[in-house]
């Protein structure tokens, strides 16, 4: 539990209600998580400080995306893991997630295999 | 006929008895006295006469030895009225001619004696130098003919010539019974200057002994006559009846054969030679022909019976009608049956077999009947106008439809469109009746008039011979071309309907899974969050709502599922997807107590999304799981090491490689022993949101698998029988790459 207590997440969707819950299943499981509604905030926040992995929704305001957001984060901290929250991926949007070594979380989530990717994901990179 | 013929021949005999040249019956009565020494007395001399022409010679003779110088017969012709001496002793030629005269020459003193009937003295002055005894002879008897004797008849010409009560006329000297003709002769005797009366009654007495002794033999030569002539028509009887083909037979009150004739000794007589079979054939034959006629004696006078006679010859069968008719007596007595039989067996042949015929006929008739009765249902239900033309291309039949287009046949069509119709149609049928081919086909625009349009037909029209290969008439179908283009049209239509649902229904389900995915997706994440938070008493309704819930995600990650194409499209090992999906829900199905069996065959890669065909296995095999756990098995299986029990649920995996065109098809085959598809759902198990799970499922399954599998150019087929599994196949196309 120490080792979560750690862990940073940034977790983006432009749902409120989501993005609250979210925050929420990642408090209760120990996290320090942060949420934000927007790219544009995200980004913003990025620079700030550092953060262990990033949710992100993929499509997000003014036609951004959560690709933006991690690319964002990985010019400052390479190789942040990261994850794309989506009800639709296109096929391009698919290919650019594996290319880019993002994992693909297919909403509705189920919450298991979501908090699961997460854990995975900070162990491998903490490893 | 027969009596009266027989008469005439009597009487032809007579007179050629009368005729004799008296000279030389003369010199016949002297052979007769050198023969027999006895006879010096004149009664004794004519008893020697056995022909009547020997009487009157006989008699001038005797009187020429009385001592009279000449003695003549003049005889009379009944038929001619004649009267000449037809015998004389010691007459001149000169002399000779004197007495000839005729019957009716009531002056001459001669015809005079023999109307009078009694002797008489003529005077010499009258014919003669001297005086001349003249004697009439006429046929007399003191008692009656035997005809007469046996029919009780007093009047016999015999008897009343002999009597002298009533004089009969010489003309009709014939006798009332047996029609026998009789005679007239005069005798003349020149008497000398002076005769006593004693020499006149001697003379008397000898010519009236004479005359009784005429009269007995002409009396039989009569019967010998009439006999003959009796031979003659009984000859000329048995001719006719041997010449008969029909057997005739006679027969007697007792039925004993009396005479039969040829035809029928062929069937009823004996030979002597005849074979055991043919005697015994024989013999039945006159059995049977007894017994006919005692039934036929028995039932009236006229009668017919059928008698089968065996053909002794010929060995066979032969059907007569027999006919019988009594016969009789003169006297009207029955002297036994005449029986006439006809060959009826060809008749009776010809009679059955024209009744056979006629049997024959009425059954064609019936199934003709049939036939036609059949052929206006077939022509009726076909729905395409049907026209029959004549083999002049004149419409004989319209069928209902026909008619709507041309009228009724027969009836004088005025409307415009209808006789323009009839125009089109006779030119048609015209030119397609003396067209060399059998059959043809065209188009013809006509006139419809229920709706009031145009309608292009297709024409199909075929000839329909004789028995001498000429056109008897044609048949014509009219096919409405517009009304199949109208369902070829609705087929596409329907088609479309079908495919635009198809897209609509995926686009929609897209679209709410989009709109709910958010909603659902914060609900999901409260409920858990709220998960050790409920108060005691709210836990089932909490539960209520995290299922619920639960089962909404499902839908939508479903749906979602179908558009979701995260990995690339490429080739990709089929076999590893088969095994990634067994190890993933190999815990699960353990659990279930399914066996799974893997039989992974050599197969190319296959061209595709490797995560949908993740997807459609996954459903698959989900599927088949819960097909196989609907069963009895318990809830919950103990983990670990505790050995299974043995199991009939199993669920099976192949993939195979089918070589074909090109590089062929690879199949995956995931085969279960579940519940089986129902039947109520089989035909729709495709379509989105058809579930046979109740709650748990969300009916969307298979229509993934389905497009999925469509949109990879490959086919599903399954079969599934109730209680006992199903089997899915699904057919993938190999790409060369």
């Amino acid at each position: 539990m120490a080792e979560k207590q750690k862990s940073r997440v940034l977790v983006v969707d432009d749902e409120r209600n989501v993005l609250l819950t979210y925050r929420m299943l990642l408090e209760q499981e120990g996290y320090e998580a942060t949420a934000t509604l927007t790219a544009k905030e995200a980004i913003r926040l990025i620079e700030k400080q550092k953060f262990d992995i990033l949710l992100c929704d993929l499509s997000l305001e003014e036609k951004r995306t959560g690709f933006e957001v991690i690319n964002a984060a990985r010019e400052r901290y390479a190789g942040v893991p990261a994850v794309l929250l989506t009800g639709y991926a296109s096929p391009e949007a698919a290919e650019y997630a594996r290319e880019n070594d993002v994992a693909v979380l297919y909403k509705p989530i189920e919450i298991e295999e979501f908090l699961k990717t997460i854990a995975s994901l900070l162990k491998e990179s903490h490893a | 006929m027969a009596a009266g013929r027989g008469q005439s021949a009597v009487a032809m005999k007579k007179e050629s008895v009368a005729a004799v040249p008296g000279r030389a019956q003369v010199s016949g009565v002297e052979k007769l006295e050198r023969r027999s020494s006895f006879a010096r007395q004149p009664s004794l001399r004519l008893l020697l006469a056995e022909r009547s022409e020997e009487v009157l010679p006989i008699l001038l003779d005797e009187i020429v030895r009385m001592g009279y110088a000449r003695a003549f017969v003049a005889s009379s012709n009944f038929e001619s009225g004649q009267i000449s001496v037809t015998a004389e002793i010691n007459c001149p030629a000169n002399y000779i001619k004197r007495f000839s005269t005729f019957l009716w020459s009531g002056d001459d003193p001669l015809v005079g004696v023999l109307h009078k009937g009694e002797p008489a003295v003529l005077p010499h002055a009258a014919l003669n130098r001297r005086a001349l005894y003249a004697h009439p002879l006429i046929f007399r008897n003191r008692s009656r003919c035997w005809e007469a004797e046996r029919a009780r008849q007093t009047e016999c010409l015999a008897v009343l010539n002999d009597r002298s009560v009533r004089r009969m006329a010489l003309q009709e000297q014939t006798c009332s019974t047996c029609e026998m003709r009789g005679y007239a002769y005069v005798v003349g005797v020149d008497l000398p200057k002076t005769t006593s009366e004693r020499q006149l009654t001697e003379l008397r007495s000898l010519i009236e002994l004479s005359n009784r002794y005429l009269s007995r033999l002409f009396k039989v030569e009569h019967y010998y006559n009439r006999m003959r002539d009796m031979d003659v028509v009984i000859a000329q009887m048995e001719t006719v009846l041997a010449s008969m083909a029909d057997p005739v037979i006679l027969t007697d009150p007792q039925h004993r054969v009396i005479t039969q004739n040829r035809a029928a000794e062929r069937f009823f007589s004996i030979p002597e030679n005849a074979s055991e079979g043919a005697q015994r054939a024989l013999e039945l034959n006159n059995l049977l022909f007894s017994a006919a006629l005692s039934s036929m004696a028995m039932s009236g006078t006229d009668s017919s019976r059928d008698l089968t006679l065996v053909d002794a010859k010929e060995g066979e069968e032969v059907l007569f009608e027999a006919v019988t008719a009594p016969t009789y007596s003169r006297e009207g007595l029955r002297t036994g049956l005449v029986t006439v039989m006809r060959d009826v067996t060809d008749l009776r042949k010809a009679d059955q077999e024209v009744r056979a015929n006629l049997e024959k006929l009425m059954q064609a008739e019936e199934i003709v009947r049939q036939d036609r009765d059949r052929m206006s249902l077939v022509i009726e239900a076909v729905g395409d106008p049907i026209i029959v033309a004549d083999n002049a291309g004149k419409p004989v039949q319209f069928d209902t439809l026909a008619s709507q287009l041309f009228g009724k046949i027969g009836e004088d069509v005025r409307d415009q469109g209808r006789v323009r119709n009839l125009v089109k149609l006779s030119a048609y049928l015209t030119a397609f009746t003396f067209a060399f081919g059998q059959t043809e086909e065209g188009k013809l625009k006509l006139y419809h008039p229920p709706t009031d349009t145009h309608v292009e037909f297709n024409t199909r029209s075929g000839k329909i011979l004789d028995a001498r290969g000429q056109v008897s008439h044609t048949v014509t179908v009219l096919r409405d071309l517009s009304a199949l283009r109208k369902v070829e049209e609705l087929r596409v239509q329907a088609r479309m309907l079908e495919m635009e649902k198809f897209a609509a229904t995926g686009r929609l389900a897209g679209t709410i899974a989009h709109e709910v995915n958010n909603p659902m997706e914060a609900i999901k994440n409260s409920i858990h969050l709220l998960q050790n938070r409920v108060k005691p008493g709210a836990e089932p309704v909490y539960e209520i709502l995290k299922s619920e819930t639960d089962r909404v995600a499902r839908i939508v990650r479903q749906m979602l599922g179908l558009y979701r194409s995260s990995s690339q499209v490429g080739g990709f090992d089929l076999n590893r997807v088969v095994e990634d999906t067994v190890t993933l829900f190999g815990r699960q199905l353990e659990r279930a107590g399914v066996q799974t069996e893997l039989e992974l065959g050599k197969i190319p890669p296959v061209v595709g999304s490797a995560d949908q065909f993740r997807q459609i296995l996954s459903n698959l095999v989900v599927n088949a799981k819960d097909a196989m756990a609907q069963g009895d098995l318990p809830e919950s299986v103990p983990d670990g090491d505790t050995p299974l029990p043995e199991t009939k649920m199993r669920l099976f995996l192949r993939t195979r490689h089918l070589a074909g065109a090109a590089t062929g098809r690879v199949v995956v085959t995931i085969a279960d022993t579940g519940s089986g598809i129902p039947g109520a759902i089989r035909e729709s198990m495709f379509e989105p949101f058809v579930s046979s799970k109740g709650e748990k499922g969300t009916g969307l399954g298979l229509w993934i698998v389905r497009g999925i599998t469509q949109s990879h150019g490959g086919k599903i087929r399954v079969r599934s029988q109730d209680g006992k599994g199903t089997v899915f196949q699904i057919y993938l196309p190999v790409v060369r790459r």
